[in-house]
């Protein structure tokens, strides 16, 4: 079956992380940095309105978006990203991406996960090449 | 002028440690439910099987969950006041950091029993001035083999310091 063609949009993919959310994916990873669970600290001595929602867990979301359109039929072979602006707890954040380019072995996508206001937080480009 | 010290700059090239995480299905199972995987063969034995795979097959960005084992997990002494673990980064004049560009490509699946070996490597470092004062730029190369030494990801991390 033929990958969809360059232009196609990724669905958009709604993630709200609760601080459960936060905590869990801290522990799970051994991420210590206090900025994703203490808000005390992150207020005060950071500086930040509230705790700080991990860009590689944004990562893992550009991720999710994608694979979970394929599904099946292709696996990731790379994804590039990078932050643009932060993302706090409370925030409300699309996932989505479009189709940059497509051959017989695989696809390009263009990723980004951003605010409710329209801020884009993360952007980043990932290959899927056909299982 | 310039904030990277000579001290600092000791530090381009440090090969760091090479780590070995067990990776055991709870490993796996924690990482995916923490990220709201629901794909089965990410906690379900059975599934993964019925899949093709000889055990749990860990989400796609498991390989962070290596790293940062590999740099955090010290005695609580060798923690700074934020979390982050003391020996990471060279002397900079700030640890306030934000993350920069992260890269990965990826090889071989983990799978519940893999032993995942992490190197890594201080593989550039140099500022730029930003518009509130200097920027560091520290890029982290980090290489993960199975047990037979296959490639399962290759990460260029950037983080920078301001």
């Amino acid at each position: 079956m033929p990958f969809p063609e360059t232009g196609t949009e990724v669905p958009i993919q709604v993630r709200i992380p609760t601080a459960l959310d936060l905590f869990m994916f801290s522990a799970s990873a051994w991420l210590l940095h206090r900025i994703h669970y203490d808000a005390p600290f992150t207020i005060e001595h950071d500086g930040h309105p509230g705790l700080l929602i991990h860009g590689p867990l944004q990562g893992v979301y550009l991720v999710q978006a994608a694979e979970s359109w394929l599904d099946d039929t292709a696996r990731i072979s790379s994804i590039s990203y990078r932050h643009l602006a932060p993302a706090y707890l409370g925030d409300e954040l699309e996932c989505g991406g479009t189709v940059t380019a497509t051959d017989d072995e695989g696809i390009d996508l263009d990723l980004w996960v951003r605010k409710s206001d329209g801020t884009i937080t993360t952007t980043g480009k990932a290959r899927f090449e056909r299982r | 002028m310039g904030v990277i010290t000579e001290e600092a700059r000791s530090w381009a090239d440090r090969e760091y440690p090479s780590f070995d995480f067990q990776v055991t299905a709870t490993d796996i199972a924690k990482f995916a439910h923490a990220t709201g995987e629901t794909n089965p063969i990410h906690f379900d034995r059975e599934a993964a099987i019925a899949a093709g795979h000889d055990d749990v097959v860990a989400p796609t960005l498991f390989p962070y969950v290596v790293r940062m084992h590999a740099s955090a997990l010290v005695p609580t002494d060798q923690l700074e006041p934020d979390g982050s673990p003391s020996a990471d980064v060279p002397p900079l004049p700030t640890r306030r950091a934000m993350a920069g560009e992260t890269s990965i490509e990826f090889g071989e699946p983990v799978i519940a029993g893999d032993v995942i070996t992490v190197r890594k490597r201080l593989a550039d470092m140099y500022e730029k001035e930003g518009r509130s004062g200097p920027l560091v730029f520290v890029e982290m190369e980090f290489i993960f083999t199975n047990q037979r030494g296959a490639l399962v990801a290759r990460e260029s991390f950037t983080r920078i310091y301001r």
